[in-house]
Formats: structure tokens, sequence, C-alpha cells
């Protein structure tokens, strides 16, 4: 596992060069790796063991199990679908060579994080990763340098507090490996100590997978990376907080840790601390995502709000609410990656990404436009996709529990995902071709199938759930969360929630028949005459023949319904507080203190830094005596 | 086999009982205006009428979502329980949430297939109808969770079971029942939250651009959500029994919610929102409060 890690590090050094020489080479290169990758991941046996160094008297280890094994599949499907695109979409980017390089660092950076068995090891990885990533973003617009500065601050925040952490457990109990401290945490009689280490650890998680407090680097980074990027930023990276955040929460088990400090119907205070914040990304996620002109934002509110849906089922600790967040780790990567190369494919076309400036792709870009539906399906959890499957445990487990508020929540943040990934395909998609988009074509076939392939992927697991739903069930064995309770019945074809279950093939099948039965109806009566949308695109000055009470369209988008999609709602909440707002104000607070502090210490005139000088060399002295 | 046939069952009843009651409201809503109204055959007069015309399509997606709308709705319609577990389908799938979910197959199809039509109209009523949903839903679910959290389960049949024993949810909790009434209303859509259809105002909004036999099958989609609608209102609030039983009650409140309707005027959409997340949220969870005090008839 090591030397392969290594060699994805190094090889990405070399690809570098290769891709100078010509990037698309090195960019197949890079998708054959991926795809050999996702080979290895299965013959790796569970339970092999590397020792890769030491540090302060501790061994680092790798170790694989069955959480690394699930989080590294569903990361290298979404990368791998990203390197199979970027073959073709490349060529739209100035730095096609660094993108090949640091793609595959991020690739070895967060198998590493999966296959970390000790804090030192993840924390190593976790910054491969992370500045891997970093270096990707700037490549995008003029924004995106901020951007990138944005990230690196809000991911320096949680690392920091995550280290910390990891050296209070080393000062205490003089391990990093984390089966060690999962023991030494449980039978541990400080209980503030616990809260504050756990917490500590959870804080990287909470920075990476955007929950609330430091939610705000989502927007600008997702908004502003290069678009395919996006897809990994949202799909997979994303993903390493939720990975974290297990961490905290399961892998040290906070059942029996915080076993004195149950706070409400067995979920212990800081797990509910934890899910407060999930909800409160939830309510926030799906609000702004709703408002958002710019569709890469819109996915990256949501992609907050989702995050929050992962981080409310793992935290529960219930088995059906960890399952739930578990699976919506892999079916949130899956359609996010789809629906971001789907708008990195109209950004690629159309060179826009306002939904203000688009409409009626579908006449150009059909199976742009399928990919995207069924991924919008997938991430608003309605069945046959398997979005559903998470969101139907994480209800179960919330309802189960009677934790009320928590889950009005979250089918406020499940009914608002109809809203908000409603506005992109009305918006982008369907109505009106505006003029100027007129000549726009489909995206070759390089970059439309690695879309299909995941979605295929995730309407298979909607029908037939129990390989993703197997490897999840020994998980939560391994985490000894119930571990008599079987969810997937695979042999009576059942998902089980709580005395209640279903059968997802029935539920195929039946949305199967009825789309025949109506599809026979459909074919019963008179046949249609065809109303051409496009017809004033093919003749100067014909009208489209659709209700517009008494008017000809002879300039189609301006009967294009997509700026400010639900006005109606928006105006309900202009006027709301922003987080934000307040953080760059208190930037702009430190900014200004740092600014006054360089004017006073670091005059440009001799005098003054010898003056200084001195008073440095005083408190030396005054110090050392 | 046997599931299909009832499933079948489901259908048809479905069809005829609930086309011949939107006649019947119709008649109703005629006779509190003082008018003489149309008899109560004339939904299907319209329906096959529409059929059987000439209609114009406005592209692929047009006929796909209207396809996906009404297999959406036919689907979930073959799960209803009705009244009973003999009269139950599936008895392993009819889960409260695979149906909620499954239904908002055909309100997703009808509003892709609608926008898709290319008429601002119908992209305006789309929208509002999505808020409309996040309006009513909020505390219909709620009031769902605290029903499936009182009996320990979210299968349906097991929920008319449950309440064959400890008695009707609307004696065991009724102001859940009071607020899953009101949601309801805004889930058939009808005055005062007919916001999306707004004929005077966006041109029946989604509808705007059906012609001819998209109408007719759209029709038939709108019969089917409403047997969904009320018949989940039937099943969690008002008990089992036989199937006739299970439609009498249905009648009662469908000419309930009628005749609320006909005497209301319509609401604007943040006027909708507020109200829903006004009181009928607040009842909504004090209704969760009761039950989770264990305070229930």
């Amino acid at each position: 596992m090591f030397t392969l890690l290594v060699a994805l590090l190094i090889f990405s050094v070399v690809n570098y060069f290769i891709s100078k020489a010509s990037w698309r080479v090195g960019s197949i290169i890079n998708a054959l790796i991926g795809s050999y990758l996702i080979f290895q991941v299965f013959t790796i046996p569970k339970g092999t063991e590397v020792t890769i160094g030491k540090f302060l008297g501790e061994t680092l280890a790798l170790q694989w199990t069955n959480a690394g094994f699930y989080f590294s599949f569903v990361s290298l499907l979404v990368i791998v679908a990203v390197m199979f695109f970027a073959i073709k979409w490349l060529d739209s980017q100035k730095h096609p060579a660094a993108f090949n390089m640091f793609i595959l660092m991020v690739t070895a950076g967060s198998l590493g994080v999966f296959m970390a068995k000790d804090l030192i090891t993840l924390y190593i990885f976790w910054e491969i990763a992370v500045l891997s990533s970093m270096l990707i973003i700037p490549m995008g617009k003029k924004e995106s340098r901020k951007a990138a500065v944005v990230y690196a601050v809000m991911s320096a925040v949680g690392t920091y507090m995550f280290l910390y952490g990891a050296f209070m457990i080393y000062s205490r109990y003089g391990t990093f490996s984390m089966p060690e401290i999962a023991k030494n945490l449980a039978n541990d009689p400080s209980t503030s100590f616990k809260v504050a280490v756990v917490l500590l650890i959870a804080a990287a998680g909470i920075a990476k997978s955007g929950i609330f407090p430091l939610h705000t680097w989502l927007r600008i980074a997702h908004g502003n990376a290069p678009d395919a990027f996006s897809a990994v930023l949202s799909g997979q990276l994303v993903k390493l907080g939720s990975y974290v955040l297990m961490i905290s929460v399961a892998v040290f088990p906070s059942l029996k840790i915080f076993a004195n400090l149950k706070l409400y119907s067995g979920v212990p205070a800081p797990n509910y601390f934890l899910i407060a914040l999930g909800a409160a990304s939830i309510i926030i996620g799906t609000l702004m995502a709703i408002k958002q002109d710019d569709m890469k934002m819109l996915i990256a509110y949501s992609s907050v709000a989702n995050g929050g849906y992962i981080l409310v089922g793992i935290g529960t600790m219930d088995p059906l609410g960890f399952e739930g967040g578990v699976l919506h780790v892999f079916n949130h990567a899956l359609a996010a990656a789809v629906i971001f190369m789907a708008f990195a494919s109209v950004v690629y076309r159309t060179h826009t990404k306002k939904i203000s400036e688009l409409g009626g792709l579908i006449h150009k870009m059909p199976i742009t436009y399928i990919a995207y539906l069924f991924a919008i399906i997938s991430l608003a959890g309605i069945p046959p996709m398997s979005g559903f499957i998470s969101k139907w445990m994480i209800y179960q487990a919330l309802v189960r529990k009677g934790m009320f508020i928590t889950a009005a929540i979250a089918f406020f943040g499940s009914i608002g995902s109809f809203l908000y990934v409603f506005r992109p395909l009305a918006g982008v998609f369907l109505g009106q071709l505006p003029r100027k988009y007129k000549d726009v074509k489909e995206v070759p076939p390089i970059m439309w199938i690695p879309m299909l392939v995941l979605v295929a992927i995730s309407f298979v697991m909607g029908v037939w759930p129990f390989p993703i739903l197997q490897p999840i069930e020994n998980m939560r064995a391994d985490f000894g969360i119930a571990p008599s309770f079987k969810i997937a019945d695979a042999q009576n074809w059942l998902v089980r929630g709580f005395s209640g279950s279903w059968n997802p093939v029935i539920v195929f099948n039946l949305f199967i028949t009825g789309f025949i039965v109506a599809y026979i109806l459909y074919t019963l009566f008179p046949k249609p005459k065809k109303v051409d949308l496009l017809k004033p695109h093919k003749e100067e000055g014909a009208p489209i023949n659709i209700y517009t009470s008494g008017e000809f369209i002879y300039t189609p988008e301006l009967y294009h319904y997509n700026t400010k999609f639900y006005a109606g709602f928006e105006r309900m909440y202009e006027k709301h507080p922003s987080w934000e707002k307040l953080l760059y104000m208190l930037a702009k607070f430190f900014h200004d203190v740092g600014e006054w502090i360089h004017g006073w210490f670091f005059r440009p005139s001799p005098s003054a830094y010898t003056f200084w000088l001195a008073m440095t060399i005083l408190i030396i002295f005054w110090v050392r005596w | 086999m046997t599931a299909v046939y009832k499933a079948i069952l489901n259908l048809v009843i479905a069809f005829f009982f609930v086309i011949s009651l939107e006649g019947i409201a119709r008649k109703i809503t005629a006779r509190i205006q003082r008018r003489i109204g149309p008899p109560w055959y004339q939904n299907f007069i319209d329906i096959f009428k529409a059929l059987s015309k000439h209609p114009f399509s406005n592209g692929w997606i047009f006929d796909f979502g209207v396809l996906m709308a009404l297999g959406g709705a036919i689907a979930t319609a073959a799960i209803i329980p009705m009244g009973s577990t003999f009269w139950t389908p599936f008895p392993n799938t009819d889960n409260f949430f695979v149906i909620m979910y499954l239904f908002a197959v055909g309100s997703l199809g009808m509003a892709m297939g609608m926008v898709g039509s290319g008429s601002p109209w119908s992209a305006i009523g789309v929208s509002r109808a999505l808020t409309q949903m996040l309006g009513y839903e909020l505390p219909y679910l709620v009031v769902m969770s605290s029903v499936m959290y009182m009996y320990k389960t979210s299968s349906i049949h097991l929920l008319i079971e449950k309440q064959a024993t400890n008695g009707w949810n609307l004696y065991v909790m009724p102001i859940g029942a009071i607020v899953a009434f009101i949601s309801l209303i805004g889930m058939l859509g009808k005055k005062p939250f007919d916001i999306a259809v707004a004929p005077a105002e966006i041109a029946s909004g989604p509808m705007a651009e059906l012609s001819g036999k998209y109408m007719g099958l759209l029709q038939i989609m709108h019969a089917f959500s409403i047997f969904v609608e009320v018949g989940l209102f039937v099943d969690l609030f008002l008990g089992g029994g036989s199937l006739g039983w299970f439609l009498v009650k249905f009648i009662v409140v469908w000419v309930l919610a009628t005749l609320i309707s006909s005497v209301l005027p319509r609401f604007r959409i943040e006027q909708m929102l507020k109200f829903y997340w006004g009181v009928p949220l607040g009842l909504a969870f004090l209704n969760a409060l009761f039950v989770l005090l264990g305070w229930t008839f």
C-alpha cells in the first residue's frame, strides 16, 4: 500500500514532464492509472498493515479497513470519471500539465488519508491532498486566486485544531494510533478532556466538509475552481471531511465514550452539538442555494446542505442513521460529480456559468441534459435513484429517535433541494434557447461517457443497493453500532428500517410499469403535431406557436423565465444576516490591525529599525535573566 | 400474483371513483355559488374529449415529462393501501417515505415537461408549485413523523392496524389530524392554495401549453394524485375498515376539502408560506411534543 502511494506521488511529478511534452498523453495515462487503482482497491486484503516510519518514538502505519475501502472506492469513482472527462476538457485550460500532476497528488493524498492508521499519517496525507488541490483552484478565473487563499485559511483552521487535538491525545496516552486512542478514550474518566479532544478532531472534518461555521469556503472555492475540478472538490475532497467526522464519532465510539453524557434519546451531547451544526448547514445551504444565479455556486451551497445530511446521519450513531450518512457520501459524491461535470460541459461550450444568460440547451446538448436530470433525481432523493435510499435511512433514524426538529430541518432541506436543483434544469437546459447559442454543439463522447457511467452506477445502486450496502454493513459491524441489526436483506430483496421495510426492486418495477402503461395510453391516442421551439433560429422573423396571450415571439430569449426563479420565496429572506460578511468584517479588522502594526514597527526609516532591534535584544536579555 | 390484481384494482378505483368525485366537487362548488353546475360525469366527458383531439407537442422532453408524470402517479397509486391489510398490494413496500418520494417522481416529471414546453407561464407556475410544496410538506411531514414515532412503524398497513386497537388518529391526536388536513388542501392544490394554477393570473400556469391528449393524460394523473393524497390521509388518520368504509371516508374528506375551498379566495405565494410555517407548523411541533410526553387520547 505504501509503495502504491509513494509511486503515485513520484509518478505525479514524472507525469508533469510527460504532460509538458503532450498534455493529452499525460491525461490519458492519468485516466489509465486511475482505472487501475479502482481494481487495485478490491485486491488489497482487509486488515493489511504497513509501517511507514517513526515519529516521536511512535510507529506510523497504514491499515486497510472496511471504511478505508469504501471511501477509497467512492473517491476513485469520482476522480477517475473526472480524469476521463479531462482528456478532452483540458484543452480549454491554461495549465493542463500542472492539472495532471496535482490531480494525481490529490488521489494519492486522499487514498493515504483513508488508509492511515494513526492521526499523524492521516494529517500528512491530508495536507498533501489539501495543498495539491489548493494549487489547482487558482487555475480557474480571476477570482480563483482569492478562492484558494480562503480555502487554505479555512482548511488550516480545521487542521490546526486537529493537530492540537492529536497532540493533546499524545501527551495523555502516548500514542497516535486510532484503535489505541479509541480504547483509551473509552476508559478515560475526564469528560472535559474527551469532549475537547473529540471536537478538536472533528474540527478538521467540519472545515473540510463545509459544515456551518466554516462553510464559506465552499461557495468561493467550488464556484471559482476550474470547472471539472469542482466535481472532484465537491464529490471527493469534501468527503475527506466526512471521513474525519466519522472517525471522531464512530471510530472513537462516542456512545461508549460519552455514555454518561446522553442528552436526548440516547444521543450524546457532543454528537448533538455536531448534529446541530449539521442542521444549521442544511438550512443555510438550502436557502442560499435557492437564490444563487451562478449555477456552480448553487451546487456548492447544496454541497453544504448535503454535508449537513451526512453529519446528521453519522452523528445520530443509530444503525440506520449511520448507514444513511455513510451511504449519502456515495450518493452525493456521484450526483455532485455528475452535476459539476455537466456544468463544466455547459461552460466548455457556452463560456458562462450564469443561469440568467443560458437557456434551452436541451436542444443542443441532450446527453448532458439526461446526465444532469438523473443526477438531480438522485440528489433530490427521488426513487429509483440511489439518493433516495440514504435519505430514507436518515429519516428513519431521526423519526425513530424522535428528533423532530432535526427531522423537520432535514425535510426542509429535502424539499428545498427540489427547488434548487430545478432552477438550473429550467434555466439552463429547458425553455428558450438564446440566439447567441444557436451554433452550440453537444460535447464529445469522452466527456459525456464518464457522466453517464456515474449516473448508471447510481441508478443500478438505486434498484439493487445491496452491493454498496454490504461494505457499509461491514463498517457498522467494525464500529460495533448494533451489529445484530441487519438493514440490507439481499435474500428477501428488502431494505429494512425500524419495523418497516421496502423493496427497491418492486419500487423500480412499479415505476417502469407505470411508465409503460402511460406510454401505451400515449400511443393509443392521435399523434401530435410538432411545435418547433427553434424556429426563430432557423428562419429570421418566424414566430413560435406557443401561448403568449396574443403576441408573436420573435425574440425567444425574452420569453425565458430564469432570473429570480423563486422571486416570491427569495423576497422573504432578502435581508438575512450573513455569516460570510461577519467573517469578512473580522478579516478586515485583523487586516487593519496588521496595517497599523506594520506602520508602527516597519517604518521605512533606519532609526526605527535600529530602535526595534535594540528593543528586541533588550527583551531577549530580560527574558534570559 | 394477487399483489398485481390488487394494484390493478387500486388503479381502477382511482380512475373511476376519483374522476366521479371530481365531477361531484364541481357540482358542489356550483351549488354553493348558486349555479346548477355540470353533471357528475362531466370530467369523464372532458377527459375523453381531450384524449380524442389532435394535440400539439413542444418537443421530446414535453412528451417525456408527461409520461413520467403519469407513470409516477400510476406507480404511487398502485402502492396505496385501501383501509386494511387485505387491500394492501405490497405489504413490504408501503413505507410512508417511499410513497411520498415516489409521488415526487410524478411532480418532477410534470414540472420538467411543462417547463420544457418553452412557455414562460409554465415556468412561473412550476416555480410557484415547488414553493408551495416547501410550504405544505413541512407541517405535514412533522405530523407524520410524530405518528410514526408514536406507533414505532412507518409501514402504512401496520399504522392502520394499530389504529384498529388504539382508536382513530383523528381522536388520538386531533391537532395533528387538523394540521395534516390543512396540508392536504395545499397538496390537492385547492383554493386558497391554487397558487400554481391561478387561471386568472398566469393562464393556468403549468397547463398553459397542454392540448389534446396531453391535457387528458395529465387529468388522469391528477386523479391518481388525488387518490394518493386523500387515501394517505384516510389511512393514517381515519382508521381502517372494509373497502366500502375506506371509500365512504374518502368521500367525506374530499367533500369537506371541496366545501372549504369553494368559499375561500387565493393566497399570494409569501402569504401561503407564512401561513404554513406559522400556525400549522407550530401546531405540528406541539403535536410532536404531546406525542413525546405521551399526552395522547
